[in-house]
């Protein structure tokens, strides 16, 4: 296989760290009094499900930009 | 959404110069260039030439509605913090394109794929595969674009006051998107989506800005008051809540990264350094979308406590007429911020709208009806087709359903049975026509009755998950069932190892 090549399916980490971020992006793990601390004015739950999204986001963009490298070689060679 | 009593002859104005904007966009687009009328690619993927700025753009407003923005924030009014789980949906699409777009994207551009079918085709040659994917894929975006049109109506006339009805208002905006579609196809249609996608996300922040500054600046204020009066919607949500989150996520990402003209923009990217960045970018953009669309929500549970069910759904028209008496200034950025929704709602219909007729040109006429045809034939078949299409569904939409959200939920359920076929085909060989085929039916068909008796979620989950869940099974124990060997396809070989498409 080509060292060059990069496809995230076959990379299995990048899928187990999406499984992990999604689930600490569902409130499934609180109990259910943890509305206080108001952090920026988020309940304290929500607060820390807001930091997972923004987490989500940023992990897939990263994702986007550095685990996928198939044909660009190629193609920006043919330029 | 209600009239909005700051806009009338202004509103009117400003859409006027919106649909001039795009008509001369399409024009552009159109001009000069033979090979769009002359060739599927050409006419829908912009001869899969379509650059970075384009090719954002077209992501971002294709998948961020108008809907996204009046029909989320009372979504957001009613449900209270959890809403939050609309960033996530609208994020993990792009972790579900990761699964498939990057050898999509490959093999797609060797073989020169129009529309998904064209994959379907290509990997499992079955006639019951490609008619059932066809069937599955026009329902879905036939019921997406009444719901476009449905939306179209509503906001226009909102915005004018009544001035422009809503009947006028609907024909008014599917001609400009009609005509512009027709003399650019789909290079009309992303660079009308660069202008329609800018306007939308000016029009989001200001309409924040606006709302923060009414709810006096101070959002724990908003929450607390919250907590005060509607306790549930800061308290940590109840596990069925929880367990419809995560079904919103499965189905949200795997139905709209599946979308036709989803998958289309995969193909229409020029390269994949281009495609890449632009989901890199793309997976910010929930935050700025419905992430402040979220904020808009919680902040009118202070600024119009008590609103129940339908009146709900008022809740962005009465913020703006709010917002828009602070000051002038205010008062014209609302009247761009609702022009903005109505630019929305057209730059997503027009994406679904060429989809649409790119399955019936490419699919229903040329793989079945008359496959010698010429391309510019196909095209054309597909271009008047869809108009008819479009006449047919606004016929429907003289009769607007009651939520917009209701509606949103019942596409994906039907569409998301084609996901085992399309991304299990590209990575597992020994997957066999036969039981994707059942797989796809049996799981459109369970999807289809649990909605239609009124069993939409069981226990949280969605009906279209469960259907789902049985798909793959099938798939996946069928193909077992059926093959003792692995196939030995060259061009299939050829196509799952993406390493050997370097050669």
């Amino acid at each position: 296989m080509n060292k060059n090549i990069k496809e995230p399916i076959r990379k299995k980490w990048i899928w187990i760290g999406l499984l992990l971020i999604v689930l600490g992006n569902v409130p499934w793990y609180f109990s259910k009094g943890l509305v206080e601390p108001y952090i920026l004015g988020f309940p304290f739950w929500a607060f820390i499900i807001f930091l997972f999204s923004i987490l989500l986001c940023a992990y897939l963009s990263w994702v986007c930009l550095t685990q996928w490298r198939i044909v660009e070689d190629e193609e920006e060679a043919e330029n | 959404m209600g009239e909005l009593t700051f806009a009338g002859m202004d509103g009117i104005i400003i859409l006027t110069v919106f649909a001039l904007i795009m008509l001369v966009i399409g024009y552009f687009s159109g001009r000069g260039e033979k090979n769009i009328h002359e060739s599927l690619s050409g006419y829908y993927l912009a001869s899969g030439n379509l650059g970075f700025i384009a090719l954002f753009f077209t992501l971002f407003a294709t998948q961020y509605s108008g809907n996204t923005i009046v029909g989320y924030a009372p979504s957001a009014y009613r449900t209270g913090f959890s809403w939050l789980q609309s960033i996530s949906f609208m994020t993990i699409i792009i972790g579900v394109y990761l699964l498939f777009a990057p050898r999509l994207y490959v093999i797609a551009k060797k073989r020169n794929f129009v529309t998904p079918t064209d994959w379907l085709q290509h990997r499992f040659n079955s006639k019951g595969i490609t008619i059932v994917a066809i069937f599955l894929m026009l329902w879905g975006l036939g019921n997406y674009l009444l719901e476009q049109l449905v939306a179209i109506g509503q906001a226009v006339s909102g915005m004018t006051g009544g001035t422009i009805p809503y009947q006028v208002a609907v024909i008014a905006f599917v001609l400009v998107m009609l005509a512009y579609e027709w003399m650019g196809g789909m290079k009309a249609v992303a660079f009308t989506d660069v202008m329609q996608g800018i306007v939308l996300l000016i029009g989001i922040i200001f309409f924040v800005t606006g709302g923060v500054y009414l709810a006096g600046g101070n959002f724990s204020d908003v929450t607390r008051f919250i907590t005060e009066t509607e306790p549930a919607k800061t308290a940590v949500p109840p596990m069925e809540v929880n367990i419809n989150w995560f079904s919103m996520l499965v189905l949200v990402g795997l139905g709209a990264s599946i979308y036709p003209h989803a998958v289309q923009r995969i193909y229409a990217a020029k390269s994949e350094k281009t495609l890449k960045k632009s989901f890199a970018r793309m997976a910010w953009m929930p935050l700025l979308t419905t992430g402040l669309v979220f904020f808009v929500g919680i902040i009118g549970l202070k600024l119009f406590p008590g609103l129940e069910g339908n009146e709900s759904e008022q809740l962005v028209g009465l913020m703006a007429n709010k917002i828009a008496a602070i000051n002038p200034f205010f008062y014209w950025i609302m009247i761009v911020f609702f022009g903005g929704i109505v630019a929305a709602i057209v730059s997503t219909a027009d994406s679904v709208l060429l989809s649409f007729s790119s399955l019936i040109s490419n699919d229903v006429y040329g793989k079945f009806i008359n496959p010698g045809a010429t391309e510019h034939k196909k095209v054309m078949v597909g271009k008047i087709i869809g108009i008819i299409a479009i006449f047919g569904l606004l016929w429907i939409a003289w009769y607007p359903p009651g939520t917009l959200y209701e509606i949103f939920v019942l596409k994906f359920e039907l569409l998301v049975q084609v996901f085992p076929a399309f991304v299990l085909g590209l990575y597992w060989k020994r997957l066999t026509s036969k039981p994707v085929l059942w797989g796809m039916i049996l799981g459109a068909i369970v999807a289809g009755m649990l909605t239609f008796t009124g069993h939409k979620t069981v226990f949280g989950i969605h009906g279209g998950i469960i259907g789902l869940a049985l798909n793959f099974l099938i798939c996946i124990g069928g193909s077992y069932l059926a093959s003792t060997s692995v196939s030995k396809n060259k061009i299939l070989e050829e196509d799952m190892n993406a390493v050997s498409l370097k050669a």
